[in-house]
């Protein structure tokens, strides 16, 4: 949802055409480098705000050549990018392609996960030095804006790196117990919302029946 | 040829049941030109190994190699000379002496190799520039920020001309904008004037200016890996005339 709510917001300053809407687009986003959205995204993803209301498109005359196209965002359009604005952004670092391959890699042994686990720090070093010599690219030009995004880019990289060196340290708990939280297979018709959740209280009885599990199992701890 | 090399390197710190392996049988070479980052946990090593290859400390077992020879055949005489013409130190807490200026501080280990004062001095100036302190060379250490001093320091420690600089937690003590543009610093050494950086440190994102990453864990090797594109790589060997 995001490019088509950038695009919203970039012709809330001024109508422009698909490829004008293509490299403005790139120029926010920090460029191809950081955010590499094809111009395909952007003419399909502007033909969807049309058909929505949220954008009005019109043939300006060409030089001779075909009809370009010109975008202009609608009162609805423009509303649309005020209510996107306002809203909070969920950061969702839980949904880890490292953390199933490294899972995965347990349960099957189809890869051996101390190796894995260096291929992904080498990835993320890699990823950590071009990143650092990017943002000195931009201290030097003064784009503070880049700057920042760089920043918290690297921020989150060095995290990552962390949580890394916590995932190896923990590897040998892990190959005891890697998936020992997930739930059993169930067949037939999926379960009642009442039968799935368990009221507050009964989940606080069983933190207490966890807690006397004695702290050497490592699948508990 | 590697500027340093490390073969089977071995510190063994006191005997019998007391004795810990600082170091085990540590295999490592250095190329001219190449940035190399040291990275683990306190006590894997890092310090002993920069020690060893400096020639601080002396190894238990294996040998340290530097321009292809072996400083455990060397008198005490020549591995002082080695250490002082060769190799340049950089350490966290700087090590400038308060009651010399910045371009004395740069000065002294041309001045303690017989160099002339006047003569060490015009060199240190030309050091001092080259890392962007040419304004500041008549002032004393009390005088500089954290990060103006590990440039002083960087710029002692090029001033004998050395291949190899070692670097013990160089940014250790700086805050984090200091610590980018001092190790932006310690990449343009390895870039532009084509010595080899063996860098100890625990931050990553100092490590990430590097062209490699070398982990240690209870003081093994485990992890050697580069990290810059291949033409950064390429480059900077170049530059030394490698390739």
């Amino acid at each position: 949802m995001t490019v088509r709510h950038a695009l919203l917001g970039i012709l809330s300053q001024r109508p422009g055409h698909g490829y004008e809407l293509h490299e403005a687009f790139e120029a926010l986003a920090g460029g191809r480098a950081l955010w590499d959205v094809k111009p395909a995204q952007v003419y399909t993803t502007l033909a969807r705000l049309v058909d929505a209301g949220l954008v009005k498109r019109t043939a300006s005359p060409g030089d001779g050549g075909p009809a370009r196209h010109v975008h202009e965002i609608t009162d609805a359009g423009r509303a649309e990018f005020v209510a996107w604005l306002g809203e909070g952004v969920h950061a969702e670092h839980h949904r880890d392609e490292f953390f199933l391959k490294l899972v995965l890699a347990l349960t099957t042994g189809a890869a051996d996960p101390v190796g894995l686990i260096k291929t992904q720090r080498t990835t993320l070093y890699r990823d950590l030095h071009e990143l650092t010599a990017r943002r000195a690219e931009l201290v030097r030009s003064g784009d503070l804006a880049h700057e920042l995004l760089l920043d918290k880019a690297i921020m989150h990289t060095e995290a990552d790196l962390r949580w890394l060196e916590m995932a190896e340290a923990r590897l040998g708990d892990m190959v005891e117990c890697p998936l020992s939280a997930s739930p059993p297979k169930r067949r037939g018709r999926p379960p009642g919302r009442e039968e799935h959740e368990a009221p507050a209280g009964e989940a606080a009885g069983n933190n207490k029946g966890a807690s006397s599990i004695k702290e050497s199992d490592p699948c508990r701890s | 040829m590697p500027i340093v090399e490390t073969k089977g390197l071995t510190r063994v710190y006191g005997e019998g049941s007391n004795a810990v392996t600082a170091l085990d049988a540590v295999d490592l070479a250095v190329e001219p030109g190449e940035f190399v980052a040291v990275m683990g946990p306190s006590g894997c090593g890092k310090s002993t190994l920069l020690n060893l290859i400096g020639g601080l400390d002396a190894p238990t077992s294996g040998s340290v190699v530097i321009d292809g020879r072996d400083i455990a055949h060397m008198s005490e005489a020549e591995v002082t000379a080695l250490r002082r013409r060769r190799i340049g130190f950089v350490f966290q807490f700087f090590n400038l002496i308060p009651v010399l200026d910045a371009a004395e501080n740069v000065a002294l280990p041309l001045v303690l190799d017989g160099v002339k004062a006047a003569e060490a001095k015009a060199t240190a100036i030309e050091w001092l520039a080259r890392v962007g302190l040419q304004d500041l060379a008549g002032r004393k250490p009390d005088e500089l920020s954290g990060g103006q001093q590990q440039r002083v320091a960087i710029a002692r420690a090029l001033v004998t001309d050395p291949a190899l600089i070692l670097a013990d937690e160089p940014t250790g003590n700086l805050d984090s904008r200091s610590s980018d543009d001092i190790a932006r610093l310690l990449k343009e050494v390895s870039v532009t004037w084509g010595r080899a950086i063996l860098m100890v440190t625990h931050d990553p994102r100092i490590a990430a200016h590097a062209d490699r990453i070398v982990f240690m864990r209870d003081g093994r090797v485990v992890d050697d890996t580069r990290i810059a594109g291949a033409q950064e790589a390429r480059d900077a060997m170049e530059k030394v005339g490698l390739l």
